[in-house]
């Protein structure tokens, strides 16, 4: 496997987000800021490439009717970790994504890579794949993030744009701004990895 | 999906898989408790520092105290100065009914009954709605107040404070929060002066 093709891929064209449409719970809720995307998305990473390398170590082990249920304990076990290590290093950050850490083991998109691809495949293209999944998650929540906050609330990773005082378009905070700029930015990415797949 | 595994197999592997992932998580949770702690207790020590700070300089306890009315429980910190006399009170209180719940306050307050400065510990109101709370433009209109001289409802509900722009249940709590502070306030000052 082609490890910059594979980077392109889970970038552009099977982004978790914008190429696969999972996991979109956490991506609307916790993208009011650039930083808080960038939070949550490296958060997610930490959990699919360990949930990935563990699942692809055990893979002939795990009996096949139970897997499931195997899967769910060891993702949860992993976010729980980040939990605990977040409120004891990023105490800040914590507080403000707090909720939605904890939501991170129902997120689709782990459990969706454990099933379809770490439980067959060998643990470095688990690592590989977790990785760039994770980054990609990671990419199309800081977009997301970065146009709502700066529509929103006037500021980009906490630094203001505009004049307190002034207005902003208060929506875009909001749960239905998040499905407007998702709207939009579903459509530019598609166009990207269109040229991206006419590039090859 | 071929061949079917025997049912002891199965739940020797799960037990086992449980088994891994309670130890290790017991032990993360033993490594992360104490900072976790210390980060609470931390910034609860630094509000109480900023709600404060226009009384200059004071000493308080490393933690609050415990006061029970009938209708609400609340911690407070007393704050001395060097004499030992006390020149104010950090109060935290639950400001009941938020938009996500109740969220932790604390209120300045100094020995005449008027309010600091306020600080949210914790909360889950919406952010960029709600969380305006922490925000000066909303804070500044409670420095000076006093159980006395307000009538401790947002402007909607024929009172006197201007509530956020759609985050009126976040303003009903945090000023009947802020309301609470002040009545414990009452409750600290008369014992006092017995």
């Amino acid at each position: 496997m082609n490890i910059k093709e594979k980077a392109i891929k889970s970038f552009f064209m099977e982004n978790p987000v914008t190429g696969l449409l999972l996991g979109l719970c956490p991506t609307l809720a916790t993208t009011t800021s650039a930083e808080n995307g960038i939070g949550m998305g490296l958060a997610t990473t930490f959990v699919l490439l360990s949930s990935n390398v563990v699942v692809s170590l055990l893979r002939n082990v795990i009996p096949n009717r139970v897997r499931i249920p195997a899967y769910i304990v060891v993702i949860a076990t992993f976010v729980t970790i980040v939990d605990m290590s977040m409120q004891a290093t990023l105490y800040q950050l914590h507080k403000t994504l707090g909720l939605f850490i904890p939501l991170i083991v129902v997120n689709c998109i782990i459990l969706g890579r454990a099933e379809a691809f770490a439980s067959k495949n060998t643990v470095w293209h688990s690592f590989l794949d977790g990785l760039f999944m994770g980054l990609g998650f990671t990419f199309s929540l800081f977009i997301l993030g970065s146009v709502r906050e700066i529509l929103g609330s006037g500021a980009w990773l906490g630094i203001r744009l505009i004049p307190e005082s002034w207005n902003t378009i208060l929506v875009f905070v909001l749960a239905p701004g998040a499905f407007l700029s998702l709207g939009f930015i579903l459509i530019g990415m598609e166009r990207l990895s269109r040229l991206f797949e006419r590039g090859k | 999906m071929s061949k079917q595994e025997s049912g002891f197999k199965v739940i020797s592997v799960l037990v086992l898989i449980a088994f891994f992932a309670a130890a290790l998580l017991a032990y993360v949770n033993k490594i992360t408790r104490e900072p976790i702690a210390r980060n609470m207790k931390e910034e609860t020590k630094q509000a109480v520092r900023i709600v404060l700070q226009n009384l200059g300089q004071f000493d308080y306890p490393d933690d609050p105290l415990d006061k029970s009315l009938t209708e609400f429980a609340a911690r407070y910190f007393p704050a001395k100065n060097a004499s030992g006399q006390i020149v104010g009170y950090a109060i935290i209180v639950k400001a009941p009914n938020g938009f996500g719940g109740d969220f932790d306050l604390m209120v300045g307050i100094d020995s005449t009954g008027k309010v600091l400065d306020t600080y949210v510990l914790n909360h889950k109101e919406t952010p960029g709605l709600g969380d305006n709370m922490k925000k000066e433009d909303f804070k500044k209109q409670f420095r000076g107040r006093s159980l006395a001289n307000t009538r401790w409802a947002v402007k909607k509900d024929g009172g006197d404070i201007d509530a956020l722009t759609a985050a009126t249940i976040t303003s009903r709590a945090f000023t009947a929060g802020v309301k609470r502070a002040l009545t414990v306030f009452n409750v600290l000052n008369e014992e006092a002066k017995q």
